[in-house]
């Protein structure tokens, strides 16, 4: 934790290099629930004044939709697999890069949610800001360990039964890989973001991202199973900027 | 071509230890050591509709010729009823440890005992007294009876975690309930596809989960063994392994330990009975722990041993002794996970024998293991 700390603050720092008209602020930042005086550097960025910001939205479409996953054939097994939830893998995520100016103002100490059900993540695909903790409740009468072994954030949550909770605190951006140890055909995404202006689609597609100040940006739309689209967007002052992706297994 | 679900999986599984053509501690048969091989499997579920799925996998090791290792077809006759009917080449109800098909579900790379240690015994040759059995004492990688065929051939482990059964099974799940029942052609230690004897095995499990976590089992199988290479005096019916086993699992945190004990009883037709009777006996007892340290790395551990009943031989003043040399084994590795596929292991084991030309021995093992 102590080394993800310095390494976000490493990143911030870099950061300010490389974004114009940032300050550096008192470096204070939230560890665990208490501020502390050194640790991540809080950054502060310049906003027009007088701009009202506005909002993207659009729809991502999935040209090949993607197939649920199912278990791993086991011949040793002594019957049929035990139904299980259907995993949603059309959510998409959109979101700018680089994002807006406004977009480091605040380091969150949000909380989020994943649930084991049916021995299914709901949801699929989770987008957070970094510093929000994410809690894996277990509501299946069976174990589950959830674990993920991706650089933003390795963990294991051991084996716990139905009723009970544990939570992970995600502080590096990237995207994390999750899985359940006994179950092989459990998987979801949790894409941990350095700014709040990002999206996950609905069920139609749809998008939205609110509160973007007046400018001209690079959108991404991002799905697990294709490559990911870029696209440029302009927001005008308090107006919505319509987006639109398709998204294909084959690049154009 | 094909309507409905089909899926595939596939696993490679290298081991490299040093090779040990003296003791045969992990030989599984005169060809094989579960030390030092190449496993390559390739398994595929078709569920044409939700009720009805056909289920193979083929293996190869050592780059052998790929032989099936399961092909079966899977029925559920209801559809509100978790009640299944399999029939082909089966997975063993018996115990636990047989059905932990992946690599993944092993945190060692040695094999239990009972499911991978040869003892003298063959289907397909016999003593005739006592002494022929003794004289047979470790030497299970390649053992000769005066009965039956005349060649030098392996003998069986207790229960066989290389080869499945051919018949036909049924399974009815419950919450916190787990009832399976099968009837085949071959036994526990000598799975078969084509019948050698006329006779069936029958087979069954119970298994509990009292709370999540835990599960108990009690298993149970009985089935003519001797094949009709031995020439008896009497039905082969007569000749049966007859086996009982318990088996429990309990995980929590990061924190998994199970275990299994095993006894089994085989008739044999001797022409001089012993003073102990006309069968032989064998316990298996072993315990096995892991403990995952980081998400990548783990720690794990096994004691095990194998203990045999006694005979008398026909030498006069002669005491009894186990018809086979007690073995007793502790191994303990680690695991490595390079990605969620890919493990590597490392590990030491210990054997020690109460006979034999090499009496104990140990063996230090390095495994890579990938899955997709």
């Amino acid at each position: 934790m102590v080394l993800n700390r310095i390494h976000a603050a490493l990143c911030a720092t870099a950061l300010l290099t490389t974004i114009p008209n940032a300050k550096l602020s008192t470096p204070k930042v939230l560890v665990g629930g208490s501020t502390l005086e050194f640790g991540v550097w809080s950054l502060k960025f310049g906003v027009g004044v007088g701009a009202a910001p506005g909002s993207i939205r659009g729809r991502v479409e999935l040209r090949q939709p993607p197939a649920d996953l199912d278990p791993r054939p086991n011949p040793s097994d002594l019957g049929m697999h035990a139904a299980h939830g259907a995993t949603d893998r059309r959510r998409s995520v959109v979101y700018l890069d680089p994002a807006p100016r406004a977009a480091f103002d605040v380091r969150e100490d949000a909380h989020a949610r994943m649930d084991q059900r049916d021995e299914t993540f709901v949801p699929h695909v989770l987008a957070i800001v970094a510093g929000t903790t994410v809690d894996f409740p277990n509501n299946d009468g069976t174990y589950h360990n959830v674990f993920s072994l991706s650089k933003p954030r390795s963990f294991d949550l051991g084996r716990y039964a139905a009723g009970r909770s544990k939570s992970v605190r995600f502080d590096q951006p990237g995207i994390v890989r999750v899985f359940c140890d006994i179950h092989s055909h459990m998987s979801a995404f949790i894409v941990v973001f350095s700014h709040r202006y990002f999206a996950v689609t609905d069920d139609e597609g749809r998008y939205r991202i609110d509160n973007v100040p007046p400018g001209t940006y690079t959108a991404v739309a991002w799905n697990e199973s294709m490559p990911s689209e870029t696209r440029r967007v302009t927001v005008g002052d308090a107006a919505d900027a319509d987006l639109n992706f398709s998204l294909s297994k084959k690049q154009p | 071509m094909f309507d409905g679900r089909l899926v595939f999986t596939g696993e490679a599984v290298g081991t490299l230890g040093k090779s040990d053509d003296e003791s045969y501690f992990n030989y599984t048969d005169y060809e094989h050591n579960a030390l030092r091989m190449m496993r390559l499997s390739f398994a595929g579920l078709w569920q044409p509709v939700d009720r009805l799925a056909f289920v193979g996998e083929i293996r190869s090791e050592n780059f052998d010729q790929p032989e099936a290792y399961a092909a079966y077809v899977r029925v559920r006759p209801w559809r509100k009823h978790a009640f299944d009917i399999q029939a082909g080449r089966i997975p063993p109800v018996f115990g636990a440890f047989a059905r932990r098909i992946y690599n993944s579900d092993r945190f060692l790379i040695g094999y239990p005992l009972a499911y991978q240690y040869l003892t003298s015994l063959r289907p397909d040759a016999s003593p005739i007294i006592a002494d022929d059995l003794l004289r047979m004492r470790a030497r299970g990688w390649r053992s000769s009876f005066p009965l039956g065929s005349v060649d030098a051939g392996p003998g069986v482990p207790l229960i066989s975690a290389f080869e499945w059964d051919t018949g036909v099974e049924a399974r009815y799940l419950t919450g916190r309930t787990e009832t399976a029942v099968s009837v085949t052609t071959g036994t526990l230690s000598n799975p078969r596809v084509a019948d050698d004897n006329n006779t069936k095995q029958v087979s069954g499990r119970f298994a509990l989960k009292p709370v999540t976590g835990l599960l108990v089992g009690a298993s149970a199988a009985r089935g003519g063994w001797l094949s009709r290479e031995v020439p008896t005096l009497d039905g082969l019916s007569r000749y049966a392994q007859t086996t009982i086993g318990t088996d429990a699992e309990y995980s929590r945190d990061h924190w998994l330990v199970r275990g299994e004990m095993v006894w089994s009883r085989w008739r044999l037709p001797f022409a001089a009975i012993p003073a102990e009777g006309p069968s032989v006996e064998a316990l298996a007892t072993w315990i096995e722990g892991r403990y995952r340290i980081t998400p990548r790395w783990y720690a794990a551990a096994r004691g095990d041993r194998l203990g045999f009943s006694r005979i008398t031989s026909t030498i006069p003043g002669s005491r009894p002794v186990p018809w086979e040399a007690p073995v007793v084994r502790f191994e303990a590795g680690g695991g490595y996970y390079l990605r969620r596929n890919i493990v590597a292991k490392a590990s030491i084991q210990w054997n020690d024998r109460q006979g034999g030309r090499v009496t104990s021995r140990q063996f230090v093992t390095a495994q890579v293991a990938y899955w997709f």
